[in-house]
């Protein structure tokens, strides 16, 4: 039994990491193909809708550090805080890649038409970005209490 | 890759078209158009090639009965698989029934016999309200009673206006929550149609114009002398 909560334990201390990697990377891909299409179509502005589509990468950033904050010797005591913290942090952090990705996908592609609005149209993936702040922050104070 | 974000790449191509009758000219060629159409999947692309054959005027077959048209229309609207892109075809094609039955009636034909004539779940009760103006159907279709008067008076220009307009607002309520899929590039192309469709019939006016400018310069001008 204390090798399958030291299982999960694990589990938790890499998920963190994991999950917001997949989230980035398919926040990246949406956003970053936007940024394709709107460069065929325009002929400036590269540079701004390149910078947009990378904004999905902060969580795998915000995982990692969860993931070290985390990490400490994993026994049965450890495990159980290990897993639920890190599997759900994860979770937000994936969630929140993958709609921010969409978020930017639609800005760069509404600025394109519109580079007036350009500041405007981040507004939504900013306020994703807040969102995965709060999961990351709290993922901290929590890791902070965890036995062991 | 989500399909709610399956072409976001390739919409992201695509210039923004603009309101239908603000338009001067296509957002952009129909040659650039199926240059960035080649991303679609083949499946996706088959759907909107049958799309096109059924509701492109210059590829219908004139020399068709009305009978062997509504054949085919009907087996090339059973070869799209997607659901939406069907729906989209059904719904122009029965658009369509519902305009021929008013030319129809302003050239004085009687109420037709049979369903041979036309397309969709509307012909039995364009068929028992021949005389009635909209057919009885204006609460389902509330632009048949003005496109009747635009009919009746003779009134061409502001009848296509009116229809394409009306098309032009369906594409609209159905694009709601469609930014990056499939269904969204089916809305675009079709309203590309359209716009082309506007924008043609404006060059030809134009070219009517210009030959009716020379013609009146020319008047009284020997040519045989200038030719000499």
């Amino acid at each position: 039994m204390n090798e399958f909560v030291n299982a999960l334990g694990w589990a938790g201390l890499y998920g963190v990491m994991a999950l917001s990697a997949i989230g980035s990377i398919i926040g990246c891909a949406v956003a970053g193909q936007a940024a394709i299409g709107a460069m065929v179509d325009t002929d400036s502005g590269y540079g701004r809708y390149i910078g947009v589509s990378v904004m999905p990468s902060s969580q795998v950033i915000y995982g990692i550090v969860v993931m070290f904050t985390l990490q400490r010797p994993v026994t049965p005591e450890s495990a159980p805080a290990l897993f639920g913290i890190g599997l759900l942090a994860g979770l937000a952090l994936l969630f929140s890649a993958v709609r921010q990705g969409q978020a930017c996908a639609s800005a760069i592609h509404a600025s394109k038409t519109k580079p007036e609005i350009f500041g405007l149209s981040l507004a939504p993936a900013a306020i994703v970005e807040g969102f995965a702040v709060f999961a990351f922050v709290f993922a901290l104070v929590l890791a902070g209490t965890i036995p062991g | 890759m989500a399909d709610s974000h399956r072409y976001v790449m390739l919409l992201s191509s695509l210039p923004y078209h603009g309101p239908l009758f603000g338009a001067k000219q296509t957002p952009l060629s129909r040659i650039r158009l199926d240059q960035r159409l080649e991303l679609l999947e083949p499946e996706d692309a088959r759907c909107l090639e049958i799309l096109g054959q059924l509701l492109d005027w210059p590829k219908q077959d004139r020399e068709r009965s009305d009978a062997e048209a509504m054949r085919w229309a009907r087996g090339q609207v059973e070869a799209i698989t997607h659901p939406f892109a069907r729906a989209l075809a059904v719904w122009r094609l029965e658009y369509r029934s519902l305009i021929a039955a008013l030319r129809r009636r302003h050239r004085g034909e009687p109420a037709p016999l049979d369903a041979a004539w036309g397309f969709g779940r509307w012909l039995g009760q364009v068929r028992r309200n021949w005389s009635e103006p909209a057919f009885r159907l204006e609460g389902a279709f509330p632009w048949l009673g003005e496109a009747n008067r635009r009919i009746e008076t003779g009134d061409a220009l502001g009848l296509e206006r009116l229809l394409l307009g009306v098309v032009w607002s369906h594409l609209d309520r159905i694009s709601d929550g469609h930014a990056f899929d499939f269904e969204a590039v089916v809305i675009y192309v079709m309203r590309w149609e359209l716009i082309a469709r506007w924008t043609s019939y404006d060059a030809e006016a134009t070219e009517r114009r210009f030959e009716a400018l020379v013609e009146a310069g020319l008047a009284g001008t020997d040519l045989s002398r200038i030719a000499a």
